[in-house]
């Protein structure tokens, strides 16, 4: 097979006739049948329409004669000093979930936050998790909770906070035993007011537990570190690294090791030298994905897995049996790690005690200490241990406990034993949670204590120790909610309530005393504060630890047991999703899961079976979009299925975080929840099950929100009349034959040129090729009959001409950057039925193709977005001028000229035009033409004032029936000049960011001006690497992609 | 230029030192050539608005802090005219010296006393008796026109729509002429044919096919061009001057007062927005300056009303969003009342005071709250003037700090205007005509290095100018995205 092979899904692979049929269309289904139901039905006859047409016209004609409406112009009544309206200003804050924490900026327009980046100056990037971008849109949630409750009947009855406060307290009065439910807390203030808590009422339990458990990991940590910490890893320094189902590039400890690890990926082809990933596990993770080898074993097996390595780097333990294909390729892997010594990193996902401390006791043999994994400065927000809800849940019933504090935590959902929680929490007398929405566990409780959003809130975060973070409330409280902090400090009697600054002061209180004391820097409190707030983190000292070994003696019995069964199945978070408490989000819920591809709702995974010719067959038969039965312990659901490549045989996956109860219809019902059928090995929650079956096909999904084989381009395809492979869109093309040969016209006839790969040690022959194949599209692009470098020979020679880079060896395909382009250019969110019809509004796609092996494969990423072509094929075909190009070098869209021809995305070569089919944003006069992104919703997603808060306003919000599409953030590409204008200086390639770039963690992704020779994307520019997607087609993109580079280790497939 | 205007000032003082001032009017029409300056009463008009009009109402007849100034010159004809000059320089000298008609004033108006204005000159002096005069007498503001230039442009006029009419009038007569040659000719052919001829009558002619089918055509293409003038003006408001919440004036502000724009609208330099200034804008002089010139306390308490201040204390009211509006009714009538004694000397409030304070209690509460907003404290709701569609993006910033415009080019002269109105059309051709013709300050902005080539052209001579246009100013994505 090609080398440079790519495929994005089996139809790919097996190329099905249908499948070239259906890829040589624009629109998957006929335009005419796309408008909402209803909206054409126009009943009556010509009567009617003259009718209709005298009643517009005179209607138009008054409408022209009346004054136009009057608008007013509201100004602040004492306008503060730092808001100057129409300028964005912006607030350092920490987004926090659980014992993850996350630095960010946060952008606000005359006081509301509108977009989230990441915090350069205390993460050293601004990059930043897809949740933790979409966190702005959860302030505007609609379905928050918008006043204290008291349960009354089968409602809830809004109280004041003070008469909320008298009821709550005179309860605490009275318990003889109150427990307190709670996640990880990365607030070391927040910790404390649970502390102050407990020494009020002296009879209080605090538990504590994670929706994805630590505690195993956090267990081990204690006997190899004697203390419950997580080590600090730098994967920045490891040339070998093994991750045993750690996600690490996705969720796992919340993520945040992206911009590391990249930095170990970077080919830079003067010195050729990049980490070695390997990932050990059955479900292809985001992390695995981006791996060189993925070593597949069962998830029941990763136990003896990571037995058989410690046995081979430390020795003396005797595992359970493992595959052989596995043991063979670890026998590899272990020769490598100690050969890599102190370079190697090894991190395991695993939740059972024995199998982490074995995984200490390797990095301890390997000398990882003190070099890859540091054990300063380590991360102590992570407390979670699960053995304390089966503890609270054993003595409710009788024990004298009438109280449960739940403390913004939802586990009647997230806790694999939720159930049997919901029961026993029943058993007491007072159940008071602490919640921002209605969920589950509120669902359980008689008393609902309203929290704040954290940009409404003042608090802080530290979750790596010595870095803590200043939560600044960037917004005033909308709704009469009240800090979490106040209320259990209002609670224990320690603070008044009311106080709206209360965490304010009291964070003030204790950097006084004690950071504040400890420094030399600055002189006042008052300046100590402002730098502290403005840069967003504290830097301080802290704690070292040492490793020291425990004893392993039976070790090897103490790792999960390897199960004979025929089937298992994997549970796992995906980087967007997570525990789902993010569930009432579009932005995620609509962000495709980057490896599967799949949108609103979680799809089984099953891995495909490759025939040796040409077949991709599915387990059991299963095809994509196919409703399936499965029983995972004694619970049966009924699941959509994905083929995955690279799942291992005999194994499927399902993800966490969705199938929601009581949420809002953005959440509820939308996939299934399989928390409930988590498995528990020795009081530790185990993410798979291995008593599961799968039933039989029961019919198509009927709305499949897979966006794989939407708007691919350059495709592979098989001639219906000859059976030979050839280009997609080739039927459409036609042959002339010069002489002997039979040559076409316009590139498509070409190989195409998405995506090149190469292995590290084939650098020099890759880049050579690539040098040829370049060449060879040059001289296909001199013959046009339009000599494009005369006619624009002075185009660009002065002034900007806007260019990007994109890195695919950086680039771990998190969506980071998606989720970010959403929110800087009010991109819609279109729904489930919509996706399903190819219409989501995505103006930046993440394509994923793989290559290499069939059945285990490696993959590429490719960020896709307007290549903004300076010979654009678009630009010619549009009948009104509505799309044109700029002096700088943009491919301009001008909504208002847009007449919906839909002509350019048609000829778009790379597909990333989108048409407004609908009125998605409600800015329509006709509801006719809205569309319900969920149901059950009480008017269209955008038509709430609320939601609508998070609209740019710098951005224009489109209306149906015009196309749209990547402007390369033109908003701030003007902002970025007028500052430089203002300040009277030239611009710097750093003044103008776009909104993917910024978002980016890796900094795969980098924006300029090509005339800015020596700025940062010149530089980029240099590396001859470097690609442009379909440079054959002439088209002169703007968008540089650079060559997939890997490290596969063949020998581990054999 | 200066000394042209000057020449011309000196003029005037000379004629009117010969003849009496109020018959200047008269002189006008007998040397046009002065008349086009026009400089005494303008002078006269500024002068005033600067020194008196914070005391005297501005139309002359009636009494404010001052009295009227209508018939000041008649109350001084039987002094000498350095009396009135001297009074109005230094009013209290002249009452210590015991001048009888400064006596008799002072007794009318004590205890206010007259600020002093020693830099007065006699010429400042006589240019605003000349501009009270012509306001009095309604002369002054009116247009004049020089009568022989204004005749021959309504001639012009006037001709250019004989043409027309002429025109229409010959060719009417032409076809009808023509019609009956037709007419004639068919006749004589009939007759010569032998068949009897019947003539059309005027009936059949007017309802004719082709007369119908052109009328209907005319008719259409008259609509179409109507219709489509209107469509294009659909959303447009040059001219817009609603009546604001406050009576405003950018004239007392801007142009009397001169104070800069940006003052105020101090976003203009630095946002996209020009922004409304905030009510605490207003304070940082209105805390001084409690009576308007035009208006006394009626528009100055709307904003103290809006924020919350007390104008009798000069304090900031504390909790005054919680206050009952009967407390803050009191505390506000209170003070126009007080205003209303001490303007007119009384003790206790009369009937005329009484309805007053009424009235402009009543005028705060109505124009600080409409249908959206029932308080009438907090902001104050503007009705905006200049609404740009959704889609267009303007930036003040780009405009005002780096093209260095001023803000009349497209606001007009605001400093003229007692009620702000729309200036410019605000329409898309608008702008690209001005970014066609707008010269980029390309010469002392670093920025503008990256255009290499045009500063090279400009320096070897091949190019004149750098317009907008040139740098991309008439693209779609530099306004719309």
């Amino acid at each position: 097979m090609d080398k440079n092979h790519i495929w994005i899904g089996s139809q790919d692979l097996e190329m099905t006739e249908e499948f070239v049929q259906q890829s040589q269309q624009e629109f998957q289904t006929n335009p005419g049948t796309e408008i909402a139901e209803g909206a054409l039905e126009l009943e009556g006859g010509r009567r009617d329409f003259l009718k209709m047409l005298g009643f517009g016209l005179g209607a138009a004609t008054i409408a022209a004669g009346c004054d136009t409406p009057v608008k007013r112009a509201i100004p602040y009544v004492v306008k503060p000093e730092e808001i100057i309206p129409g300028v964005a200003t912006y607030y350092a804050s920490c987004y926090s979930q659980g014992g993850n924490a996350e630095a960010v900026v946060v952008k606000t327009r005359e006081g509301r936050p509108i977009h989230i980046e990441g915090n350069a100056m205390a993460n050293g990037t601004t990059g930043l998790s897809p949740r933790a971008q979409a966190s702005v849109l959860s302030l505007y949630n609609t379905n928050r909770i918008q006043a204290p409750l008291k349960s009354v009947g089968d409602g809830y009855e809004a109280l004041n906070w003070a008469g909320f406060d008298n009821e709550v307290l005179s309860i605490l009065k009275g318990s003889r035993n109150i427990r307190v439910v709670t996640n990880s807390i990365a607030s070391p203030s927040a910790r404390k007011t649970l502390a102050a808590f407990k020494a009020k009422y002296p009879n209080t339990e605090i538990f504590t537990y994670d929706p994805v458990s630590y505690g195993g990991m956090l267990e081990a940590n204690t006997n190899s570190f004697g203390s419950a910490i997580i080590p600090r890893y730098h994967f920045d320094k490891a040339d070998m690294i093994v991750s045993f189902d750690a996600d690490f590039l996705g969720s796992w400890l919340g993520g945040g090791f992206a911009t590391d690890y990249a930095k170990g990926r970077k080919v830079d082809p003067a010195h050729p030298k990049m980490s070695k990933h390997v990932q050990v596990e059955a479900h292809m993770s985001l992390t695995g994905s981006n791996a060189d080898n993925r070593v597949l074993v069962r998830p029941s097996e990763q136990g003896a897995a990571i037995a058989y390595l410690a046995n081979e780097i430390v020795g003396g333990i005797s595992g359970p049996k493992l595959n052989q294909k596995a043991q063979k390729a670890l026998k590899k892997v272990a020769s490598d790690l100690k050969s890599a010594g102190s370079k190697a990193l090894v991190v395991s996902g695993s939740n059972n005690t024995y199998e982490q401390l074995l995984v200490n006791e390797i990095n301890n043999a390997l000398g990882a200490y003190g070099n890859t994994i540091s054990l300063s400065g380590v991360c102590t927000s992570f407390s979670g241990d699960e053995r304390n809800i089966d503890t609270l849940i054993s003595e409710l019933p009788g024990n004298g406990i009438d109280t449960v504090i739940f403390y913004d935590c939802n586990p009647a959902y997230d806790f694999a034993g939720g159930n049997k929680l919901a029961d026993a929490v029943s058993k007491a007398k007072n159940r008071i949670a602490l919640a921002y929405t209605p969920n589950e566990t509120t669902a359980l409780c008689n008393y609902i204590a309203p929290i704040n959003h954290y940009l409404e809130s003042w608090g802080d975060a530290e979750k790596y120790e010595g870095e803590t973070m200043i939560v600044q409330p960037t917004i005033g409280r909308l709704f009469n909610t009240r800090q979490l902090e106040e209320s259990i400090m209002v609670w224990s009697g320690a603070a008044a309530p009311g106080s709206v600054d209360f965490m304010h002061d009291k964070l003030q209180g204790q950097l006084k005393d004690g950071a504040f004391a400890s420094q030399d820097k600055f002189y006042s409190f008052a300046s100590y504060w402002n730098a502290a707030v403005h840069d967003g983190m504290l830097k301080g000292g802290s704690s070292s630890y040492s490793f020291s070994g425990s004893s392993l003696a039976g070790i090897g019995d103490k790792v999960s047991k390897p199960s004979n069964a025929e089937l298992e199945i994997k549970f796992f978070e995906t980087i967007h999703m997570g525990n789902g408490n993010a569930s009432e989000n579009p932005w995620l819920m609509e962000m495709p899961d980057p490896v599967a591809r799949t949108s609103w709702g979680n799809y089984l995974a099953v891995p495909v079976n490759f025939d040796g010719v040409r077949t991709m067959v599915g387990l059991n038969g299963l095809e994509d979009g196919d409703m399936v039965e499965i029983t995972i312990g004694d619970q049966s659901f009924t699941v959509p299925v994905i083929q995955q490549f690279g799942q291992m045989p005999g194994t499927v996956a399902l993800a966490l975080g969705y199938g929601r109860k009581n949420a809002s219809p953005l959440g509820k019902g939308i996939g299934v929840n399989v928390n409930t059928c988590l498995t528990t090995d020795k009081g530790r929650t185990q993410y798979y099950n291995t008593k599961v079956s799968l039933g039989r096909k029961l019919r198509k999904e009927e709305h499949f929100s897979c966006v794989q084989y939407h708007h691919t381009f350059g495709v592979k395809g098989t001639d219906a009349a000859t059976g030979e492979t050839i280009n997609a869109d080739e039927a459409a093309t036609v042959f002339v034959t010069y002489g002997a040969v039979q040559q076409g016209y316009q590139g498509s006839l070409t190989e195409r040129s998405i995506v090149y790969n190469s292995h590290i040690n084939d650098l020099d022959a890759s880049i050579a090729d690539l040098e040829k194949r370049r060449a060879n599209a040059q001289y296909l692009n001199d013959k046009t009959l339009y000599p494009y470098d005369e006619y624009v020979a002075d185009k660009y020679s002065q002034g900007h001409h806007w260019g990007m880079h994109v890195d695919l060896n950086a680039c771990i395909g998190c969506g980071a950057c998606t989720v970010a382009c959403m929110s800087e250019n009010n991109v819609p969110i279109v729904g489930k039925r919509e996706v399903s019809r190819h219409h989501e509004m995505t103006w930046l796609r993440i394509d994923r193709y793989y290559y290499g092996d069939v059945e285990n494969p490696n993959t590429v990423y490719q960020p896709m977005m307007c290549q903004h072509c300076d010979n654009a094929p678009c630009e010619n075909v549009c009948p009104v001028n509505a799309t044109n190009h700029s002096s700088e070098g943009l491919n301009q869209m001008t909504y208002n000229r847009c007449v919906g021809t839909r002509y350019c995305a048609n000829n778009c070569p790379y597909k990333v035009r989108r048409f407004n089919w609908l009125d998605y944003t409600t800015a329509d006069i006709f509801p006719a033409n809205q569309i319900d992104v969920v149901e059950g919703l009480d008017k269209p997603f955008y038509a709430d004032n609320l939601t609508r808060m998070v609209l740019n306003p710098d951005v224009t919000v489109r209306a149906r029936g015009v196309i749209e599409k990547c402007s390369f953030c033109v908003q701030r590409l003007q902002a970025g000049k007028l500052e430089a204008k203002i300040e009277g200086r030239r611009l710097k390639d750093s003044d103008v960011t776009t909104a993917c770039e910024s978002a980016c963690p890796t900094g795969a992704i980098t924006f300029g001006d090509f005339n800015n020779k020596g700025g940062d994307l010149d530089k980029k520019l240099q590396s001859p690497l470097n690609y442009i997607a379909l440079e054959e087609v002439n088209v002169k993109s703007s968008v540089t992609y650079t060559m997939k580079v890997n490290n596969r280790d063949e020998t581990l497939d054999a | 230029m200066n000394l042209f205007f000057t020449m011309h000032i000196q003029v005037g003082m000379i004629i009117h030192k010969l003849f009496n001032s109020n018959k200047l009017v008269l002189l006008l029409f007998i040397f046009p050539l002065i008349l086009s300056a026009e400089a005494n009463p303008d002078a006269g008009k500024v002068t005033f608005k600067n020194y008196c009009a914070s005391c005297h109402a501005k139309d002359m007849k009636s009494a404010l802090t001052g009295p009227a100034l209508a018939n000041a010159e008649e109350y001084w004809a039987d002094y000498p005219r350095e009396d009135l000059y001297n009074w109005i320089r230094n009013s209290q000298a002249m009452i210590s010296a015991g001048h009888p008609r400064a006596v008799e004033l002072w007794n009318e108006y004590k205890p206010t006393v007259m600020t002093a204005f020693p830099n007065l000159t006699d010429e400042d002096i006589e240019s605003i008796l000349l501009y009270i005069n012509g306001v009095a007498t309604g002369t002054y503001g009116t247009p004049k026109v020089d009568p022989a230039a204004a005749g021959a442009v309504e001639v012009e006029k006037k001709s250019s729509n004989y043409i027309y009419y002429i025109l229409f009038a010959l060719l009417a007569f032409l076809s009808l002429i023509l019609s009956r040659v037709i007419n004639n000719l068919n006749k004589i052919n009939a007759a010569r044919d032998g068949i009897p001829y019947e003539g059309k009558t005027m009936m059949q002619t007017l309802t004719s096919k082709g007369f119908v089918t052109f009328l209907l055509f005319g008719l259409i293409i008259l609509g179409g061009y109507a219709t489509a003038n209107k469509a294009v003006d659909l959303g447009r408001q040059q001219g817009y001057a609603p009546e604001q919440p406050i009576k405003f004036s950018h004239e007392t502000h801007a142009g009397i007062n001169k104070i800069d724009c940006q003052y105020c609208h101090d976003s203009a330099r630095r946002s996209k927005h020009s922004g409304i200034p905030a009510a605490n804008t207003c304070m940082n002089c209105h805390t001084a300056i409690k009576n308007g010139s035009e208006y006394g306390t009626a528009e100055l308490s709307k904003i103290y009303a809006s924020v919350g201040y007390d104008p009798s204390t000069g304090k900031y009211i504390e909790g005054y969003d919680e206050m009952e509006v009967d407390t803050i009714e009191r505390l506000f009538k209170k003070w126009i009342g007080d205003q209303y004694l001490v303007e007119k000397g009384i003790d206790v409030l009369d009937n005329a005071g009484e309805e007053l304070v009424d009235a402009q209690w009543k005028g705060i509460v109505s124009s600080l709250t409409n249908e959206q907003k029932s308080d009438f404290r907090g902001p104050i709701e503007w009705i905006r003037i200049h609404n740009l569609p959704d889609h267009a993006y303007f930036n003040h910033a780009q405009h005002v700090t780096v093209g260095k415009l001023e803000c009349q080019q497209c606001h007009g002269k605001v400093e003229e205007m007692e009620v702000l109105e729309q200036h410019s059309p605000l329409s898309m051709g608008w702008c690209i005509n001005c970014h066609r013709e707008t010269e980029v300050q390309f010469a002392d902005n670093e920025y503008y290095k990256s255009y290499q080539k045009y500063h090279d052209e400009l320096a070897s001579g091949d190019r004149d100018k750098v317009t907008v246009e040139d740098i991309g100013g008439l693209e779609c994505q530099k306004c719309h995205y």
